[in-house]
């Protein structure tokens, strides 16, 4: 009997392929002698499958073929257990519903990664690996995440907020309020995308209207941030939970184009050697920075964190205005690509044990949460009654 | 012929009926034949034993008249029988512990029927004498459910014994296939329960852990908790261990196998199957020869004299004050609990608790140094231990009237305990202290002694002192007046409400009030 833990990716996100190479990777450097591994990954219509070929990334290549020869299934609730049900199972089959007692969800982005799937397993009551609903649903909002920093005074970069619709209403009045308050160059964002999908740097009027254009494209809420000329770009995971965190060793990631693009982030080395997603995106691990900067920086990582209120793995970016040696906190990735296992080898904590750390993490929340009381032992329906006859009865 | 096969079907109905009772209290005895035959020579009420008897006496003088006589009475004997097991099935339905119908119930259920079954039919099929003793014995066994009680539960012996050790091996198998699992034995005359508890919790810190439920602490409680709630994440499981008898600590020792043992005390309990404490000792330190079976190690409680005298000197003591590698030292009590460092083989932490009183200390260190051992920093430890709760009623710390404190001791009604409480009101070091006690009841020839005693101990450590009822104080009184109490500190209330009122016009944020052995919450409301 070991410990089952269900990788799920894949799900309706501009980020499905990169999850699935996060996952592969992932479930093939889980220590298979304590854990046992069931792939659910989801497809873009939201459908779960399981199959053994789910350990090879090659099978992702023919998606249909690799449906074909899958098992569609779903998650259930059965007594206390929360069980992995096949969907077509005809009677006499060999397939029998697989009790799982943990969830590691390897997804990126909108509609999984911002505590969707995290309230799915929230209300089903299996435990799950990372950040939970508040802080994945936070760390995916941009703007709310600014406003959360600025609330526990630690530095970001300001900021204007709106909505699509109140764009296409008060164009003009906007783009006013951005170059008053933000100043040329500015970046313009989705608030809810990972991965820097529809973010564009504008140095003009016709630039940052193109750059609205195609944020409002991603997202119905945009953000607009002032960009820094002179600018690094640094990362930083943190490993742990409220109580205990640790913060990993530091990567400046190399541009191509003046920010990260998505291009870069997953695309740049592919087609020579295939997907291997966030890993093998060039990059300077540890980062060419002063040992004091350094420092600063992971102590600011995992004041972010707890800030936050974020478990797991997770990787922080900063950018350092280069000009005048500020570090600002740009973003945080609540599941990051590669679950930034590069830096964590680079930290001298192999893959395997961090994956095992992130799944005690897990129970351990879990844990702490049952030690908590959630129930009180009298039944108030007892005394209640609604109608007439309720004489006896208090009324609600 | 007809008749015969109503009379059957009346006997089977009425040995059924008297049999749930019969098996409630086989249930309610643990399955023990002596146990049970126990209960029913304290039980058995005469009059309807000598109607029974009659009835029996009856059908034997139907049967030496000859088979046809006695299948023609066989209705009305068995009638009667109808009656006696209608009113035995009341009495379960009317308990508050009912028969719980279990499989190996069930299965006792069963084979008594088809006996029943078997011996009317082959009475109505067969002639001559041997109907007339086949019938006879129906007869009897409707009219005594508590013989049919007897025979099912020896006859189905070999079975159930091959049914337990089914699922023993199935426990075993579980348990040996749940990767790095680790299994902690407690065990203890008294303490191992609240012990396993405060383990558990301290060790959820950092690990999934399993324990076992309530009082579940016999081979086939363990053997059912593995089998219902070990799961496969599950990475220590705390296994609690009772015994009676010599022998019954090594046999779920073999079941589970423990690499870690701790015993929280040896005592005078169960004597009367124990025979003696050196007995007791063996019997706790099997689960010292099983742990080191493994190499594991064990802790033991090094205020307990025996233990300290005869235990292997690989043991891990610990004890309540200084003196071993794990104990607790600067102990004081306050508003929020009890106070003190926990020295955990060198490293110090301070930790606060809800539990009061020595006993509870001795129980944390003694959990606490387990947990240590396992890898739970002392910064955990002192976490958990600061959200232990106590036991409703027992020790119990709460706010009170005029800001005042309360120590709740209501479900306190033994002697020791109570000393024991009038000690940790004396750990209230600065602050006012108050007892309001009807004292002991129910202690037959001791009870005036006790309650002297109680008199004495409350008069050297509190300011004020409310007895609850006249006579009822008066050994109280006495106590407390042979100590030198001061009279005009000491009064009599006739009732909780007077003594409440008595306790307000006086009590303030600094009191601290102790309530032995009487329901608070009738009155505080």
């Amino acid at each position: 009997m070991k410990t089952t833990v269900a990788f799920i990716f894949g799900c309706r996100s501009v980020e499905h392929e990169v999850s699935i190479i996060s996952a592969v990777q992932a479930m093939r450097s889980v220590n298979r002698e304590k854990y046992d591994i069931v792939p659910i990954y989801v497809t873009k219509n939201g459908e779960m499958y399981t199959s053994e070929k789910m350990f090879e990334i090659e099978s992702f290549r023919d998606m249909k073929a690799l449906i074909a020869d899958s098992e569609p299934v779903t998650l259930i609730k059965k007594g206390k257990d929360v069980v992995l049900k096949y969907l077509n199972n005809k009677m006499f089959s060999k397939k029998k519903d697989v009790v799982l007692n943990v969830a590691f969800p390897v997804v990126h982005g909108t509609n999984c990664e911002d505590g969707t799937l995290q309230g799915y397993l929230e209300f089903l009551g299996l435990p799950y690996v990372g950040c939970d609903v508040l802080s994945s649903a936070v760390g995916m909002d941009k703007a709310v995440f600014k406003y959360v920093m600025k609330a526990a005074d630690l530095p970001v970069l300001d900021c204007i907020c709106f909505y699509a619709r109140e764009y296409a209403k008060n164009k003009n009045e906007i783009i006013e309020k951005a170059e008053k308050e933000i100043g040329y160059p500015m970046i313009v964002k989705p608030v809810n995308l990972g991965s820097s999908v529809g973010i564009t740097k504008a140095a003009d009027k016709n630039a940052l209207i193109d750059a609205i254009d195609l944020a409002v494209s991603f997202s119905d809420k945009v953000l607009i941030e002032h960009a820094v000329s002179a600018i690094r770009e640094i990362n930083c995971s943190v490993v742990g939970d409220a109580d205990s965190c640790e913060a990993s060793v530091l990567e400046e990631p190399f541009m191509n184009d003046e920010i990260l693009s998505y291009e870069d982030k997953y695309m740049s080395n592919s087609k020579s050697s295939g997907s291997k997603g966030m890993a093998s995106l060039s990059r300077k691990i540890p980062a060419d920075i002063s040992e004091e900067k350094s420092t600063e920086i992971r102590e600011l990582a995992k004041k972010v964190f707890k800030a936050l209120g974020a478990a797991g793995v997770v990787r922080i970016d900063f950018i350092i205005d280069t000009d005048t040696n500020k570090v600002y906190v740009n973003e945080i990735n609540t599941i990051p690509g590669s679950l930034s296992f590069y830096l964590w080898e680079a930290t001298k904590l192999p893959y395997s044990e961090l994956l095992d750390k992130l799944i005690s993490l897990a129970f351990r929340r879990n844990r702490n949460r049952e030690n908590l009381t959630f129930t009180i032992d009298t039944n108030i329906l007892s005394g209640v009654s609604f109608g007439a006859k309720g004489a006896k009865g208090s009324k609600i | 012929m007809f008749l015969p096969i109503i009379a059957m079907a009346v006997a089977v109905v009425s040995g059924f009926l008297g049999l749930i009772r019969q098996y409630q209290m086989l249930q309610q005895n643990s399955y023990f034949a002596s146990r049970y035959f126990g209960w029913l020579k304290g039980n058995a009420p005469l009059l309807p034993l000598i109607l029974k008897g009659f009835i029996v006496i009856l059908a034997l003088l139907a049967a030496l008249l000859g088979e046809s006589t006695l299948k023609e009475s066989l209705t009305l004997f068995v009638a009667v029988a109808l009656y006696f097991g209608w009113r035995a099935a009341a009495l379960n339905g009317e308990s508050i512990k009912k028969l719980v119908y279990t499989a190996r119930i069930k299965r006792m259920l069963a084979f008594s029927v088809v006996l029943l079954l078997v011996l009317g039919i082959l009475g109505i099929v067969f002639k001559g004498i041997v109907s007339v003793v086949l019938l006879t014995v129906l007869v009897l066994l409707s009219l005594f459910p508590e013989l049919l009680c007897f025979i099912s539960l020896f006859a189905l012996k070999p079975c159930e014994k091959m049914i337990a050790n089914h699922y023993i091996n199935d426990a075993k198998k579980i348990l040996s296939s749940v990767y790095g699992i680790k299994v902690i034995g407690i065990t203890g005359s008294f303490g191992k329960t609240s012990t396993k508890y405060i383990l558990s919790r301290i060790l959820s810190e950092k690990f999934n852990v399993l324990h076992t439920p309530e009082s579940f602490n016999t081979p086939m409680g363990v053997v059912r908790t593995i089998r219902e709630s070990l799961r496969a994440d599950t990475e220590i499981f705390v296994c609690e261990m009772g015994a009676k008898n010599v022998g019954d600590i090594k046999e779920i020792c073999d079941i589970v196998h423990p690499d870690f043992g701790l015993i929280t005390s040896v005592g005078a309990q169960h004597l009367e199957t124990f025979k003696s404490i050196d007995n007791v000792f063996k019997t706790k330190f099997e689960l010292y020869d099983a742990v080191k079976a493994k190499s594991g190690t064990v802790f033991a409680n090094g205020d307990n004299k025996i233990i300290t005298e005869n235990a292997a000197e690989d043991v891990i003591l610990y004890s309540s004050s200084a003196g071993t590698n794990y104990f607790a030292e600067n102990i004081t009590s306050g508003r929020n609990g009890a106070n003190f460092d926990l020295v955990l083989n060198g490293e110090r932490v301070s930790v606060s608790t809800k539990l009061l009183g020595r006993h509870n200390i001795l129980n944390i260190i003694g959990a606490a140094a387990v947990a240590y051992s396992l890898g739970v920093s002392p910064e955990d430890i002192a976490f958990a231990v600061s959200r232990l709760t106590p036991t409703e009623h027992r020790l119990e710390l709460k706010g009170s009237l005029n800001g005042s404190l309360l120590i709740d001791d209501a479900y306190n009604a033994n002697p020791e305990g109570c000393l024991e409480a009038v000690n940790v009101l004396n750990s209230f070091d600065g602050m006012k202290k108050v007892i309001i006690t009807p004292g002991l009841v129910e202690l037959g020839d001791k009870e005036f002694e006790c309650n002297k005693a109680l008199g004495e101990a409350a008069a050297k450590v509190c300011d004020k002192i409310i007895f609850v009822g006249k006579k009822r104080s008066e050994p109280l009184v006495l106590g407390a007046k042979e100590a030198g109490f001061n009279a005009d500190n000491m009064y009599i209330a006739a009732s909780f409400k007077e003594a409440m009122e008595i306790y307000t016009s006086f009590c303030d944020e600094n009191t601290v009030v102790l309530l032995e052995n009487d329901l608070p919450d009738n009155y505080l409301k």
